[in-house]
């Protein structure tokens, strides 16, 4: 019954955060202001199929993934689920429908009640959504734990036995006890060991190939994305920037924030130390952002468009399957990240695309 | 030969704690040479951390308990140093960065103050006017040769230093310094780690800075005691990528600037590939490899380094899933005798359980002398292993 469409899709969805107003600032009824964490992002995600969601700490990328969980109220903009749209959903129906929508969280800790023991924090979702209790609800955890590598006799422990990745195991057999559609795995990964990172992603791998659940992966690891994911997309500042199929984006990124982000990953091979590409300059706040592109204070490419006009999101000539907001994206896309050494051009100066070589040796 | 800078010989740290006691470094001997990276890497609960607070006393003790080993920095032996003194050594040679900036800035003085307090100690003590650790036949340099005598310093070594009638004595200030006056070297030092603006930077507080530039004004805060040892304990563990990259280049740029030896310690053997010129891989208390960073990464020699290396996902590998080491880290407070990694190591054999391996042969030493050491008697056997 798999449709051909996006399992989920979400079209310019919008989040603001409301800042709180001092009474000075309410009496004068000035202008509300906003954390704009999710600012018109549209992404599909196929059904069976992972899109990595990728990119810093203040990009948005959790606000998105609970917005999808339909956790957080959306400010505007819809979200598509098969086809129907659910950003209204409420009550009872909202609550049918969060069985198709599972999330793994990030702390392995705070998302597991230290006061619940396994089979109750792994049954809940069995609980309320089907109303299964006692010895039912108990065999049916214990069918469900070895799936995510657990043994099924721990099903009277607390929370606290578990080591890190025994507890994202817990997290994961919650989610997936009531057979979802998709899996939100909020940084799934982060808190833990390279060794035991590797076990839970292999996983993940295996239980997609078993049980076709969709996932979208959100998390700051390059290296997970690019072993788990069919797509990503790049998010800075509550914007996507970049989207396309995973290893033609990692392996030719087009966006200079992807090339950036992708250099300044740090990997394991000593050999490749002696090209840096460098960007200057922090993420600038995201209350209230500037018209413009969002990357231009820090982008060496900057021109004088990108401050005034915000780039769409676009198709690139020659390259199907990949979208890029960036004016200058087919100067760019060529411009290997290894050959450049950029520093953050005076503003005002004239941009250039000369690479600069790599950097000295140290 | 260069002298080193640190030498730790034997180290091991227990922690008594109700459960029992959990020995969290175990026999641990580097040594480390002026100008180079010393990297450790391991997982959570290897000791590195633990391994980091020891050298400059910052453990609590107890639980903490040094129970055997030396480390010898300048030629004295920090850990017979008494614990009343411990005040004196810290923060003369050597500076310490932790992972959580805004835990190690105080949230109620603004970064002036705090920068400044670091250089205050620091003129205090060379004014003679603050108790001040000396010792050893090295004398401490503030950049400046100490004005005392070698030999006097050796007979007393812990005593407070006043300016020396000979020697060159540094210009004494009139009174303690006030925040207010160092603020020309406040200034300097905030340039030196790239604060873009350090005027206004200087009246802010650490919780109006973003997590970059907290860990910039910690790193400036460690130089401004000019040490001849940085330790930075998971320095850029809580930042960002793209920032992550800026410290990273900003302390390969401050090592050539102001000569000085770090000891790096990360769970993050991408971080540690890219900083470091030597690693030292802990599992469970001890380091099994040490040497030079490229062949540790690219020859392995011991079986665990291999497993770890391998476990990583990275982007430029093919498919198929990932390599993953079977079993978990052993309890340290019941670890079994001989070599702890056993249980999970393919090449293990009868000899293994017996005896904790062989002892690291060839200590670091500056180029051009350049071998990786392994605690496996397997070593050459490692490279073979898938």
């Amino acid at each position: 019954m798999s449709s051909p469409g996006p399992l989920v899709e979400t079209r310019e969805l919008v989040k603001h955060f409301p800042l709180h107003r001092s009474l000075r600032e309410g009496l004068r009824r000035g202008p509300q202001r906003a954390v704009h964490a999710v600012d018109g992002v549209s992404i599909s995600v196929d059904p069976g199929k992972t899109l990595g969601l990728i990119g810093e700490s203040g990009s948005g990328k959790t606000t998105l993934g609970w917005l999808i969980a339909r956790l957080y109220p959306s400010t505007s903009g819809q979200i598509l689920f098969e086809g129907d749209e659910v950003t209204r959903l409420r009550g009872r129906g909202l609550r049918t429908w969060h069985r198709n929508v599972q999330m793994v969280f990030q702390d392995p800790i705070g998302s597991l009640d230290p006061r619940f023991r396994v089979w109750q924090i792994v049954g809940e979702p069995m609980r309320a959504q089907e109303g299964v209790h006692g010895g039912a609800l108990r065999q049916r955890v214990r069918e469900l734990l070895p799936t995510v590598g657990l043994p099924p006799d721990c099903l009277d422990q607390y929370p606290h036995e578990f080591s890190g990745g025994g507890r994202q195991r817990l997290s994961l057999a919650r989610a997936l006890s009531v057979n979802p559609k998709l899996v939100i795995l909020d940084e799934p990964t982060s808190a833990l060991d390279v060794a035991v990172q590797a076990q839970i992603l292999n996983r993940l791998v295996a239980l997609q190939r078993e049980r076709h659940f969709a996932y979208l992966l959100i998390t700051h690891n390059v290296a997970a994305v690019r072993y788990v994911a069919h797509r990503v997309a790049v998010l800075y500042l509550g914007q996507v920037v970049e989207v396309g199929a995973v290893r033609d984006v990692l392996e030719r990124p087009v966006h200079p924030y992807t090339k950036a982000l992708l250099a300044a990953v740090p990997v394991p091979d000593v050999r490749r130390r002696k090209t840096r590409y460098r960007i200057t300059g922090e993420i600038p706040t995201l209350i209230d952002p500037p018209p413009g592109c969002r990357f231009a204070a820090r982008c060496p490419f900057v021109i004088d468009r990108c401050r005034t006009e915000e780039p769409l999101l676009r198709e690139l000539p020659g390259r199907p399957d990949r979208q890029v907001s960036c004016h200058r994206a087919e100067e760019v896309a060529d411009v290997a990240p290894e050959l450049l050494l950029t520093t953050m051009a005076p503003s005002g100066s004239a941009p250039t695309l000369e690479p600069a070589g790599p950097t000295a040796p140290r | 030969m260069t002298e080193p800078v640190l030498s730790v010989e034997g180290l091991s740290v227990d922690y008594k704690v109700g459960a029992g006691t959990f020995h969290a470094v175990r026999d641990v001997s580097f040594e480390m040479f002026p100008g180079r990276v010393l990297g450790i890497v391991g997982e959570t609960g290897c000791g590195k951390s633990t391994l980091g607070h020891a050298i400059p006393r910052l453990l609590p003790e107890p639980p903490a308990q040094i129970v055997a080993g030396k480390v010898i920095f300048r030629g004295v032996d920090l850990i017979q140093v008494p614990k009343w003194k411990i005040p004196m050594v810290r923060g003369t040679g050597i500076g310490m960065i932790f992972q959580e900036p805004i835990n190690s800035l105080d949230p109620a003085f603004r970064v002036s103050f705090q920068v400044a307090e670091a250089i205050r100690v620091r003129r205090l003590r060379e004014s003679g006017r603050a108790m001040m650790f000396t010792g050893g036949p090295t004398p401490f340099d503030y950049s400046k040769p100490r004005p005392v005598g070698t030999a006097e310093s050796v007979s007393h070594p812990f005593l407070p230093t006043l300016p020396a009638s000979g020697g060159t004595a540094a210009p004494e200030p009139a009174s303690v310094p006030t925040t207010g006056s160092l603020t020309d070297e406040v200034l300097e030092y905030l340039r030196l780690v790239r604060i873009n603006d350090p005027e206004t930077v200087l009246r802010l507080y650490p919780h109006e800075l973003s997590g970059g530039m907290r860990q910039r004004i910690m790193i400036s805060m460690a130089l401004s005691e000019k040490p001849s040892l940085l330790i930075a304990d998971e320095p850029t563990s809580a930042l960002d990528v793209t920032i992550q990259a800026q410290v990273l280049t900003l302390m390969k740029e401050l090592l050539e600037e102001i000569q000085t030896s770090i000891l790096f310690v990360s769970h993050d053997l991408g971080v540690i590939a890219e900083v470091a010129d030597d690693v030292g891989v802990m599992y469970a208390g001890r380091i099994v490899e040490l040497g030079p960073v490229a062949d540790v990464f690219e020859r392995p020699r011991h079986p665990y380094t291999k497993a770890l290396l391998r476990s990583i996902p990275n982007r430029y590998q093919d498919d198929g899933p990932l390599p993953t080491l079977p079993g978990s880290v052993p309890n340290l407070s019941r670890l079994p005798p001989g070599c702890s990694f056993a249980s999970r190591c393919p090449l293990a054999r009868g000899e293994c359980t017996l005896d904790p391996g062989p002892a690291l042969a060839t200590p670091l030493a500056p180029p051009p002398r350049r071998v990786n050491a392994s605690a496996c008697y397997f070593a050459s056997e490692v490279e073979g292993l898938p």
